[in-house]
């Protein structure tokens, strides 16, 4: 009970209350146990923890795999790049420097070094390492290391090396299925959209018209077109529907042409400015949208956001909230 | 700064003791999001099929995550009583040991140790997308009844609430990631909006020590409130040069 109860609540309360403190308190010390130490200890504690998941996902990987399970030729992909990235992580350096060029292997570099002469002359000597001739391969590829011709990169350098295998994996296969997935994300955004614009009800409808007065106005095409042009348009809009609750089409004629000359004469008083009145302008619709209606709502759910988080850190400092340990 | 982290903790223990000395829970109003899980968990005991809980892609540092492994405890809860099966794939392995102790400790208290298997929580990997395709690998293959994800997240969001909606499950989302809260508005069924989402808790536990937090915040609230709106007024009673204090300069803002 101890050890599994109030050892955690009292480790939680004091590194909370020290962390909290040293927002408030101009103490070195505590400001360098908030800042550097105690995320050094996560770091460390992580660190160790991967292990714990690595066996994890090898376990049920190797399960599905011998198993049979649905998917398991997903595991079998699963396990054989585990141990790819594995073996080329810790055993295999993956980059050996001849002047500018890397090889991922020390063989590839000693034979861009090792050159092969066949004349007539060389014929008893006929591998060349510099101005050095000699009889076997070998020989040319002991000189060659022990003049440290070939520099290999150093050990944990070499997962960040441009050039070495690893990195070459990073690039061209990790990066690559990273990115196709970011990628779906576009795709994504247009299927919940379609589904978000659907005007099934007054706030959808609402959602719907201020997503089309955001993508028109934020682009070139939007500041094209005139707040007359919007004008007239809203006139029709509003006339369909009041035909639609009236159902009387003299009331929609009627409603509809006096919207047309009401804007026109407007429009002729004041030279048809492209963006007056600018309540009515794209462009700056869209700007006023964003940083008002957009920036209010935002900002409320954000100091929710905000309390909650406040509060609910008092909480497990406090020691209120245990069911993080299974209470 | 001090005397506001004061003055809510204050008025959270203030609350506390209210509560304790009326002997009466404050009323919590009802989350449909929070109703709707054991909805869920029901719909996946009627199907025969998994119940899929993401705790997000962040650490226990996040208190989003501490957050999503509370509400994992009390799903894990309602799986061992209708004996449903969960799938609780994490992305990293300290998430991955706290939440397998909260669904042991769950299935313990329902009287169900035997029904807990402790790869239900299993750990997939680090990295964000990678960790995204394999959480659509597992719904497009097992295609679980319902699909929670309680805790931080990010671009991923998307990516799961969609994948989660082509195959029909019921989705409940609870984040306090302010920028992905649309993305789960728009693809899930209920979502926890930011606060809510830390209400949860109290929601599903009912107990008066933490509903008490949950009316402290509101109080907050209510007060932020009216400082806003005190300070809109004096601002412009200032601008307008009726009064001669303005507010907002007054408390430091």
């Amino acid at each position: 009970m101890i050890l599994k109860r109030y050892i955690p609540i009292a480790i939680v309360a004091i590194f909370g209350s020290l962390t909290l403190s040293a927002w408030f308190i101009d103490n070195e010390t505590i400001e360098t146990f908030a800042n550097d130490d105690a995320t050094q200890f996560f770091d460390i504690i992580a660190a160790f923890a991967v292990f714990l998941g690595a066996l994890n996902l090898l376990k049920l990987q190797f399960i599905k795999f011998i198993k049979k399970q649905k998917g398991w030729q997903y595991s079998a992909i699963s396990i054989l790049s585990f141990f790819f990235a594995f073996i080329i992580g810790f055993f295999i350096r993956g980059a050996y420097f001849v002047d500018d060029k890397v090889f991922f292997t020390q063989e590839a570099a000693l034979e861009s070094i090792i050159i092969l002469d066949v004349s007539k002359e060389q014929q008893e000597e006929p591998y060349k390492v510099q101005e050095n001739s000699f009889k076997n391969l070998s020989d040319a590829k002991d000189f060659a290391i022990k003049q440290n011709l070939i520099t290999p990169v150093d050990w944990g350098a070499h997962v960040q090396k441009n050039g070495s295998l690893f990195q070459w994996m990073f690039k061209y296969i990790f990066s690559p299925l990273s990115a196709t997935m970011f990628a779906l994300l576009a795709f994504f955004v247009a299927s919940a959209s379609f589904r978000a614009f659907r005007a099934r009800n007054f706030e959808a409808s609402l959602l719907l018209l201020a997503g089309i007065i955001i993508m028109i106005g934020r682009v070139p095409a939007g500041g094209l077109i005139s707040s007359w042009m919007v004008m007239y348009l809203i006139v029709l809009v509003s006339g369909l529907y009041i035909h639609y609750l009236k159902k009387k089409n003299n009331v929609t004629i009627i409603f509809t042409l006096a919207g047309f000359i009401l804007v026109t004469i407007a429009g002729m008083i004041t030279g048809w400015p492209i963006d007056k009145p600018s309540i009515f302008y794209l462009p700056l619709l869209q700007e006023w949208i964003y940083l008002v209606p957009n920036a209010a709502g935002s900002t409320a759910i954000l100091m929710g956001i905000g309390l909650g988080i406040v509060v609910t850190s008092l909480r497990y400092i406090f020691g209120l909230e245990k069911s993080y340990l299974g209470e | 700064m001090f005397v506001l982290t004061l003055s809510v903790i204050f008025i959270m223990l203030y609350e506390i003791r209210l509560t304790k000395f009326t002997d009466k829970l404050p009323f919590l109003r009802s989350i449909p999001g929070l109703k709707a899980i054991e909805e869920a968990v029901g719909r996946s005991t009627e199907m025969g099929k998994p119940i899929l809980f993401v705790p997000g892609i962040m650490d226990m540092n996040e208190v989003e995550t501490v957050a999503g492994v509370v509400v994992l405890g009390h799903v894990a809860n309602m799986t061992a009583k209708y004996e449903t099966e969960l799938d609780v794939p994490v992305a990293r392995a300290i998430v991955m040991q706290a939440a397998r102790q909260v669904s042991k400790e769950a299935y313990l208290t329902q009287g169900r140790p035997e029904l807990y298997n402790e790869d239900m929580v299993h750990y997939i990997t680090d990295d964000q997308f990678a960790y995204a395709a394999a959480v659509n690998g597992i719904m497009q293959r097992d295609e679980p009844a319902a699909c929670l994800y309680m805790g931080k997240f990010f671009a991923e969001s998307l990516l799961f609430a969609e994948t989660g909606n082509s195959i029909g499950a019921i989705q409940i989302a609870g984040t306090g990631s302010q920028t992905q809260i649309p993305f789960f508005v728009t693809a899930c069924d209920y979502t926890l909006m930011g606060e809510e989402f830390f209400a949860a808790s109290a929601y599903l536990s009912q107990e008066a020590d933490l509903i008490a937090g949950i009316t402290a915040q509101d109080l907050i609230k209510v007060i932020l409130v009216i400082v806003i709106l005190f300070g809109t007024v004096s601002r412009a009673l200032f601008d307008l040069g009726l009064v001669s204090f303005d507010f907002i300069t007054l408390i430091g803002i």
